[in-house]
Parts: structure tokens; sequence; C-alpha cells
């Protein structure tokens, strides 16, 4: 019904600090290396020379296989951490949501909020010390047969870096969704017949599908935009993105190329996250 | 009957649009010092609306809104003296009860000195002395309704709104808060205007009531008056409950009463004064103007109606029996007081018994 | 297999499950802190022997160390203020008024959320030296403003979104101006959105690595990229100390949090979009 909604007088000048930071410090640069990666660099120099001429050589580069290659190990990581986080932080959300008492969820979040807040590096630090090559752990892995140097396990270490910030992010996102779900639907699914797993496939599941959604919408971005956790645990074996990166800054010095590499990530997260804001959108359910 | 005394509020062929939507489409109203107007109708009718553009949080796209004289004209709504209650008490949760109260009175300039005996005044107007340190929170929902109407009171505005002041307590809530709420009221001598869709609220506090429709007032009068003489279809469907009669009119000639004629076939007496011959008429009854009377009942005067039927539903509502009675012109309701005695049972047939100058006349309406 | 039966070998593993993740989670945090107290020079097997002191006492005698913490603490506070007040004055902008395009621009002003770190601080690197500004300090201030602003902002709009219109209306009708309703009651209720902005800000300062290390240099530099060199170069337990400490602030920080907000209202606006 179109009456008078309390609608509250608008001051857009108050928009002009906020815009004024935003340009001179988001925007602009942004801008700047989006012009940055199509200049043409010269070996030895710092960055790209005062007038370099326009080139597109920077992302053509960047469809060679061995780019490709750094590129899809990203992905695979990041899409790995990310499923897996979910796959950890649902039944912990649900049994954090519907078997523990009020108390003790409250303790629990304050455990997780912590593990969040907890600076990255000590994390990852935690992480390196505990099961990496130089470790305690050591020669319980030699013993199984694990090698700590080997790819596949650095590999599941960055992996595992991952999921220490994945999982506690993602079980407070879906504690909250699991808490919009009507309780008694589960129950009613049991009266009328089907056995408790399935109705969690068939209702309580299909009710959570926005968190999960979200959950992994923020997984997956923090995964591929991840810095210091492959570059702690991933000894310089398996590179991010990122990484590649800050190397073609500080060890090349090539600016052009570090910033179409750039470009190619941000476009890249801009999208997933575009795509899956549409389709949270689309499932907007009360 | 409206006092002669000074107008506080006068709205001229007001008019608001939102969007595509005409929200009010011309409303021209008075209220007088000391009376209490109702603005009743159902959601999206513009008593809401009204509501803002009085107060100030909406300014009119036409006509002309006065409050003691003073245009309103571009006015912002702590520019004018006016007081709103809200539907959900807008208490200020981070302030006590006496900082609420105090608020306007800080904001309107009171000295210093007088605010807490103030406070303490009001508080015990709304029967809640020493209530000052409370918090919102902590009371109950009748409790932050009185501390909400003390602090519209407080700053003694020249008009006071209250926005559905009833429809968020129960029942038994209700009841006793409307006899204070109206004590109370004319205790301070304000000028007020409730703004409602539920029927009992309007006409149990105000003097005079506004039916709106649409955008605009269908009707104004005594409550009295809206009830037992409806002047639009809308008005005679939304107040009270009728049983409706629509057919053509013809006037027998030497009789003082008219008839109306329905496509079943019945024919009722109506005041001749009320329609004329031809076109189609509607009649409306209510139900507790209805008799109930056994199958051999007898028309006793001229103008007495009688109409057969057949008990098929009753039900006991403590005060008052509804009687379903099925006849040829469909279902009916009659009501009566629960008294001793002899009572219909379903499944008897009785007949119902109505004067002519019981029906409420009226042009037919398509929206039966 | 029955439907019950399958039920509860399903709520056992997922129990197993639950416990294997939060020992993933816990163990590394808690042989840290153990190694921490390690007596031994070097990083030897668990359990350390014995315990003691000496790799704090090596951390408090670092130079190195102390510098960057000192750099990250001025750095965290100057750019939480800032970024508070632009944050405040933002979000009171984007809360007010209906007008097309709002969801748009607040997305607009969050979306420094979106963008990898790297690349925020890649960018700013190359515009500031463009600019010709080359000093450390002011670089690293740029970026650690631009990556706390969203927060605040995201923050004080969760907060004065929180708060009922009416009561705004509430305090005009009654009387006060624009001004005074916003400072009587739109900040006293949206204050505490405000102050975990403000915390948040401060917390993502002290933690960043990505930003800061492409702007740092020689002679600027916070805690984090302090560590992390040390961490490429030797791996040594000063660190687990650093992180014991590390650790305590964040306790503190969170016990800050529970006390004046309440920890169920930081999830419901904090971290997530």
């Amino acid at each position: 019904m179109p009456q008078g909604r309390p609608v509250k007088r608008a001051y857009p000048a108050l928009l002009l600090p906020g815009a004024a930071v935003y340009l001179g410090f988001f925007f602009l640069p942004l801008a700047g290396l989006f012009r940055e990666s199509f200049r043409q660099f010269t070996p030895g120099g710092v960055g790209s020379a005062a007038n370099a001429p326009f080139t597109l050589a920077n992302y053509s580069e960047l469809l060679t296989p061995s780019f490709a290659e750094f590129f899809l190990e990203t992905m695979r990581i990041s899409l790995l951490a990310s499923l897996t986080g979910l796959l950890f932080a649902f039944p912990l959300a649900y049994w954090l949501a519907r078997r523990l008492s009020p108390g003790w969820r409250a303790t629990a979040v304050g455990f997780f909020v912590t593990l969040m807040f907890l600076s990255v590096l000590v994390r990852t630090y935690a992480l390196e010390l505990t099961l990496g090559a130089a470790g305690p752990l050591r020669p319980i892995l030699l013993g199984v047969g694990i090698f700590p140097n080997g790819r596949g396990y650095i590999e599941l270490l960055v992996a595992g870096g991952l999921l220490h910030y994945i999982v506690p992010m993602a079980t407070l996102t879906l504690l909250a969704t699991i808490q919009n779900v009507d309780p008694r639907l589960f129950d009613a699914a049991q009266n009328l017949g089907a056995p408790g797993w399935k109705a969690h496939l068939t209702i309580t599941l299909p009710l959570c599908a926005r968190g999960l959604l979200a959950a992994f919408l923020f997984s997956f971005t923090f995964s591929i935009s991840a810095f210091v956790i492959p570059m702690i645990l991933g000894k310089g074996r398996v590179l991010f993105i990122s990484n590649l990166i800050y190397n073609r800054f500080s060890e090349v010095a090539d600016y052009p190329s570090g910033a179409a590499i750039s470009i190619v990530l941000f476009a890249v997260a801009l999208t997933i996250v575009y795509v899956t804001s549409r389709q949270l959108h689309r499932r907007s359910m009360p | 009957m409206r006092s002669s005394s000074r107008l506080v509020i006068e709205f001229r062929d007001v008019a608001k649009r939102f969007g595509q939507t005409m929200a009010l489409a011309g409303v021209t109203f008075t209220v007088s010092a000391g009376e209490t107007v109702s603005l009743l109708g159902p959601s999206g009718c513009g008593k809401t609306t009204t509501l803002r553009l009085i107060s100030g949080f909406e300014q009119p796209d036409e006509g002309a809104i006065e409050i003691a004289g003073e245009s309103m004209r571009g006015k912002r709504p702590y520019q004018r003296n006016v007081g709103l209650l809200f539907q959900h008490y807008a208490l200020f949760p981070h302030m006590n009860v006496a900082e609420n109260i105090a608020y306007g009175l800080k904001h309107r300039g009171w000295p210093k000195a007088e605010i807490a005996g103030r406070v303490s005044e009001m508080l015990r107007l709304v029967k809640l002395q020493g209530f000052e340190s409370r918090w919102p929170a902590q009371m109950s929902g009748g409790q932050q309704q009185r501390v909400a109407l003390a602090r519209v009171l407080a700053t003694k505005p020249k008009l006071v709104l209250l926005d559905e002041p009833l429809s968020a307590l129960d029942a038994k809530l209700r009841e006793e808060l409307r006899a204070e709420l109206k004590q109370i009221l004319a205790s301070v001598g304000s000028t007020t205007i409730v703004v409602t869709h539920d029927q009992d609220e309007a006409m149990s506090l105000a003097d005079r009531v506004m039916v709106m429709n649409r955008g605009r007032i269908e009707q104004e009068g005594a409550p009295d008056e809206i009830y037992a003489r409806p002047r639009t279809p809308f008005v005679a469907r939304f107040i009270g409950r009728g049983n409706w009669f629509s057919g053509r009119v013809s006037h027998p000639p030497g009789k003082a009463f008219a008839r109306l004629s329905t496509s079943a076939g019945t024919s009722l007496w109506i005041c001749a004064a009320d329609a004329v011959a031809g076109g189609d008429w509607s009649a409306c009854v209510r139900p507790e103007r209805i008799a109930l009377l056994g199958p051999g009942a007898k028309a006793e005067k001229p103008g007495d109606n009688l109409l057969p039927g057949q008990v098929v539903e009753i039900i006991n509502l403590g005060a008052e029996i509804h009687y379903a009675v099925d006849g040829p012109e469909g279902r009916l309701l009659v009501v009566e007081p629960n008294r001793e005695g002899p009572r219909a049972r379903r499944g008897d047939r009785v007949s119902l018994r109505f004067r002519a100058e019981d029906c409420v006349v009226l042009p037919y309406a398509s929206d039966a | 297999m029955t439907g019950r039966a399958l039920d509860n070998l399903l709520r056992l593993l997922g129990m197993l499950m639950i416990g294997g993740i939060v020992c993933f989670l816990l163990i590394p945090i808690v042989v840290t802190v153990v190694m921490a107290f390690d007596a031994r020079a070097y990083l030897g097997p668990l359990p350390p022997p014995a315990y003691s002191l000496r790799w704090f006492r090596r951390f408090f005698s670092d130079d190195y160390f102390l510098r960057g913490l000192g750099t990250s603490v001025q750095l965290a506070l100057l750019s939480a203020t800032l970024s508070l007040c632009v944050g405040v004055a933002t979000a009171v902008a984007l809360d007010r008024g209906s007008w097309r395009g709002k969801e748009a621009l607040t997305s607009l002003f969050l979306s420094p959320l979106i963008v990898p770190p790297v690349v925020t601080g890649f960018a700013l690197l190359l515009f500031l030296s463009g600019l010709g500004l080359s000093n450390g300090f002011a670089r690293l201030l740029c970026g650690h403003i631009i990556i706390t602003v969203p927060y605040t902002i995201r923050s004080t709009l969760a907060g004065l979104s929180g708060i009922d219109g009416s009561l705004t209306e509430a305090a005009l009708i009654l009387g006060a101006n624009e001004r005074s309703a916003f400072w009587d009651v739109t900040f006293p209720l949206a204050r505490t959105g405000i102050v975990c902005g403000a915390i948040f800000a401060f917390a993502i300062s002290m933690d960043d690595v990505a930003v800061s290390i492409m702007l740092t240099d020689a002679n600027t530099y916070t805690l984090p990229v302090a560590l992390i060199s040390s961490m490429r170069a030797n791996f040594d337990l000063s660190i687990a100390a650093a992180s014991v400490l590390l650790m305590l602030a964040t306790l503190a920080l969170i016990l800050v949090l529970e006390k004046l907000v309440g920890l169920d209202r930081i999830i419901g606006q904090g971290v997530f979009r």
C-alpha cells in the first residue's frame, strides 16, 4: 500500500569525504593499473618506461599453458577448499544450532569468532609449525609414508590453511541460516515417514540453499585472493595468483605483467561475485 | 453538534499523490477546539496519509492545511504544535521514562526548572507515578502506551493525533484503556483526531466520525447517525453488519409506504420518502432491528415487514445470540440480546419482523 | 540398511567429523602456544623438555620486530580513526533518502572487499609513486584506510538499519530539528554498529599483509611484514612468541567486543555481506 513510509531526508554532501577517498585511493589507482597492464615492459627497468608503447603482450602471455597452469592450480585448490569447507561447516553449524544449549552455543560462537579474528600469520605459522616439514609431526608423517616436502602434501597443507579460515567463517554464516529454518519442518517430515537423513536432504538442505551459496561465495573469493597462506605454506612450490603478482612486482619489477595478472584476477573475482549474487537474489525466499 | 468555537485544524481540498496512486483525492474537513474526531476506514483509504500530512512528514500536492489559523505550507514537524501518539509508541529505548517525557519539553523551550515538575504531573495523569527511572523495555504494552500518551500531552499541543491507539493491545486491555483514554483526553480538554480501521475504536472514542474510502471522506457525522443512516453503500457495509435486499421500488397509490420488490419475489415496505419509483435500490436492515418470532406471527402495524425463514445456525456469544436464518432472500442474520425465556432452536421455522423505518435505502451498488 | 541404522551411522560419522574438525582447528594453535615456551634454542620435536621465556625475550629485544610493532599500532589507530569518520559519514548518507541506484552505490562502496588485497596494494603503489608520494608511512596509511573503510561503512549501515524509522519521526514531532534528532536518537542507537566498525578496522589494519607488503619500504614496515620476512628467512620460535602475544591481543579484543556489543550481534552484521 503506497502510504507514506518514514523517509529520512537525504544529505548528499555527506558522501563527499567517502567519494574523495574512494576516488583517490581506489578507483583512480585501479584505472591506472588497468592502463599499466597495456604498456610494454623493458627488462632491467622498473615498471614500464615513461613513454612505453601500448601492447597486448602482457595479456597474450597469460594465455600460455604455464600461466594457465598457475591459474588452474589456484582455482582447483580454492574450489577444493571451499567445497570441503562447506562439507565440514554444515554439520558443525547444524550441531551448534540444534544440539547445543544456548550457553554452550555462545561459547562455541565465541571460539569461532576468535579464530576468525586471529591473525592470518598466526594461523599460517601454527599450521606450518605443526604440520610442516620441519615440525614435530615429521616422524609420524614419514612413518605413514607421506612426504612432507612432496607437492601433494604441500597442496593439501595450503588447502588446510585456507580451511582454517573458511570453516569458522562458513560455520557462523550457516549457523545464522539454520537458525532461520523452522526445526518443526524437520519434525513434520519425519512425522510423514522420512528417515532423518532423507528429511535433511530434502527439507533442511534446500531451505539453506541461500546460506550455502553465500558461504561458498565468501570462501571461494577469499581463497582465490589468498596471499599469505600460499606464500608461507606453499613454500614456493605452490603459487597462487596473488603470489605470482607479487613475484612479478618484487623479483622482476615487471609491473605491466603484474598489472595484467591483477586485472585478470580482479575480473574473475568480480564475475564470481556477480554471478552468485544474481543467484542469491533470485532465490530471495524469506 | 459542532461547537461554534474556533477551528483547530482546517483541511481544504487536500490532494496527495504517491507515484501513480492518488492517496488523497480532495479532502476537506474541520475540527473545532475540544472535539474528538475519528478518521475511520480500511487500509489504503488515505487516513494514514492524512495523519502524515497533519504531522508534517509529508507535504500536500494540492490544497491547504491550516492549524489554529496558521498555514502549514512548508512547515516541518518540529515547527508545528501537533502531538502524535505512534501506533507502536516509538518510545526512545535508550532513554528512561522521565527522559522520554521530557524530550518534547526540552526541545520546545520549557524552562529547565519546570521540566521535572511537568514530568511528574504527566505521570500522575496517566497513573504511572514513580515510574520516572524505568526503561521502556521493562514495561508492559499498556504501560508503554501510557508513557507515550504522557509524552504527547506534556507539551500541551494544540492538536493530538492518535494512530490506531488500541490496536496493539489485547481485548481486555483495550476496553480498560479505551475508557481511560477518553477520560484523560477530556480532562486535558484536548482536540483529538483518532485514526483507525476499527469501528469500535472510532465509535467509542469520537464525538464525530469521518468514514474514508479511496482517498475521500464518504460520510461524516455522530456515531449514531453513521450507524443508523449510512449515506453510501460503502459506509453501510463498512459500519456494522447488515442484511441486504435489492430490487425495484414502486409507490402504490394511497399508501404511506413504498414497496421494494426483489427478484426472488419478496416485497418489503420501505419509507416512501427514501426512494423514487423506478430504478434499482438496495435496502439494508441491521440484524438487531429484526425480531425473531414464531411461524404464525402476524404484521401488527402498517409498514411491518414479515419474512418466513428457517433457523440453520445459532451462535451464542455470551451477551448476544446470533441466528443465521435461511429464506427466499438467502441467509439473513438476526441478533438478539441473551435473555431469559424460550429460544428458537436449529431447524425451527420462524418469522422475521422488522419495520419500514428499519430499512436503510440506498442506490443499488453492484459490489454486493 | 534400514533408515534407522543409516541415521545412526550418519550421526556417528557426523560426530567423528566434527571432532576431527575441531581438533584440526585447535591443535595447531595449541602446539604453537606450547612451542613458544620451549626452552631449547632450536626447533625440536614435541614435547619440549623444559619451558622458558627465552623466545619472548628474544622477540622484545629484537629491534626489527619492535619497530614493526610500533608502526603497526600507529597505523592501526590512525587508519581506524580516519576510516571511522569517512565511514560513518558515508553510511549515514547511504542510509537516508530513497533514490534509485542507492543499492548500486552501496555495493560500489563495499567493492574493495571483493578486490584481492594484492591488487589493491599494487594499484595504490603505482598511483602514489606516479604522484611522487614516496613516504612509506603515508603510503601505508592510504592503503590501510581503503581496506578498512568498507568495514566501517558496513558496520555502521547495519547499526543504522536496525533503528526504527518512527523513532526519528517521534523526535521530529516532539520539537527536535533534523540535526538534534540525529544526535539524540540515531547516533546513540547506532553506536554499537559504529564501535564495532572501529574495532574491525583496527583488527584488519593490524593483521594486513598483502597490501602492506606492496606499500612498505626499507624504513617503514608493519609487524606482519616483519614477521613474514622472518618466517621466510629463518623459521624460528620467536615468531611463535609473537604469535602468542597476537593471540592474547585478539582475545582481549574479542572480550571487549563481547562486553560492548555481544557476540551474537557481530555475527549478524560483522564480517559477511
